[in-house]
């Protein structure tokens, strides 16, 4: 498993408190793993912290969003011909201790995109968050289950791996903002083999959540449309 | 009758243009956000004439017809505006990517200058 070349992407926006304790804390786990910190335009030290310790930083000039950070990502994936690359946030909630789990399955050629559920762990230390966000995953899960007909227990997680065949495709298209639970849509139309492997959140240190509030409305019916007209593109 | 089912259909097929224009990955949901909204807006006034009354004579408009005018003009000042905004977004974007570029261009031009001359003075 040590020749595969597997690329972690961090997409960071205005993450400086976490950045470099998860960059280390990466690193420290898989020495072997290249890792990738697109720094979305944060006017902060997100690209010194990360850059200090050892990461590559890809500035990006101004801020595209989370869809165009994770993009970049897989453009420098394409480019480098990675066999498999890890997405995981920048704000500390995401454990590397289980990136080894969520890419065990692309590696082996099993599935061709794998998330990371914080709901199928069995040591149930139950991640807490809002209501709200609570029904959002719901609510996608559901419509997912209905459009794809594969059950996700946790679509709005951005912890999650790729293989080169969607690589390829997700460098040339990734939707904007939000675009976890579409992806996954996107995925399936594409033909590609999707699962789960169980991962644990932890607290996020610094950063907030892109989604809150009133927005959390405005994301739920965009994406909700979004990906019911991705469904009327035509399947390959 | 015949106004009600023609603007029925016109915001009908602006929509599924619009649909399909997202579908074709021509336009993001982002830009047609407004056009969308409208057409809904559009359809429901123009399949219940008497809803356009209530609203007009609730704004106080003597006659329903000035009040539609009225909503025509709002929707061309309201996307004249976000388009305005989508055209300053773009123009800042490019001045920024111009001068990202010009650095970089230099910074590889010196770059290459320092690695090729120690042992190739000629080129």
């Amino acid at each position: 498993m040590e020749k595969e070349k597997v690329l972690v992407t961090i997409p960071a926006y205005n993450e400086e408190r976490a950045i470099g304790r998860l960059v280390r804390e990466i690193k420290d786990c898989y020495p072997q793993f290249h890792i990738a910190v697109i720094n979305d335009g944060s006017p902060d030290n997100t690209a010194q912290e990360a850059e200090s310790a050892g990461g590559s930083v890809f500035s990006l000039p101004f801020n595209l969003g989370i869809g165009g950070a994770v993009q970049t990502g897989y453009q420098i994936a394409l480019e480098g011909g990675y066999d498999c690359m890890v997405q995981i946030d920048g704000d500390y909630q995401h454990d590397p201790k289980y990136i080894m789990a969520i890419i065990a399955p692309i590696l082996s050629g099993e599935l061709d995109l794998c998330i990371g559920s914080r709901f199928l762990s069995p040591d149930a230390r139950f991640y807490r968050s809002t209501f709200l966000r609570r029904v959002g995953i719901r609510f996608f899960a559901i419509l997912l289950g209905w459009l794809t007909g594969i059950h996700i227990t946790d679509p709005t997680s951005g912890f999650r791996a790729t293989g080169p065949k969607l690589i390829r495709r997700f460098a040339a298209y990734y939707p904007m903002d939000f675009p976890e639970p579409e992806a996954i849509q996107i995925a399936k139309r594409y033909g590609a083999k999707i699962g789960e492997a169980p991962v644990q959140m932890r607290k996020r240190l610094g950063g907030r959540s892109s989604i809150r509030y009133l927005i959390t409305l405005y994301y739920m019916i965009k994406v909700t449309f979004a990906i019911l007209i991705d469904t009327l593109k035509r399947k390959e | 009758m015949q106004v009600k089912t023609s603007v029925i259909l016109i915001s009908l097929s602006i929509f599924l243009l619009v649909i399909d224009l997202i579908r074709r990955q021509k336009i993001t949901f982002r830009y047609s956000f407004f056009w969308l909204f409208t057409c809904a807006v559009a359809f429901s006034l123009g399949s219940s004439p008497a809803l356009v009354d209530r609203l007009s004579s609730l704004a106080g408009f003597t006659l329903p017809s000035n009040f539609v005018f009225f909503l025509l003009l709002s929707f061309f000042i309201i996307l004249s505006l976000l388009l305005t905004l989508y055209i300053n977004e773009q123009n800042s974007r490019t001045e920024i990517l111009a001068q990202k570029i010009a650095i970089l261009e230099q910074r590889l031009k010196k770059s290459e200058r320092q690695s090729v001359s120690p042992e190739n003075p000629g080129s």
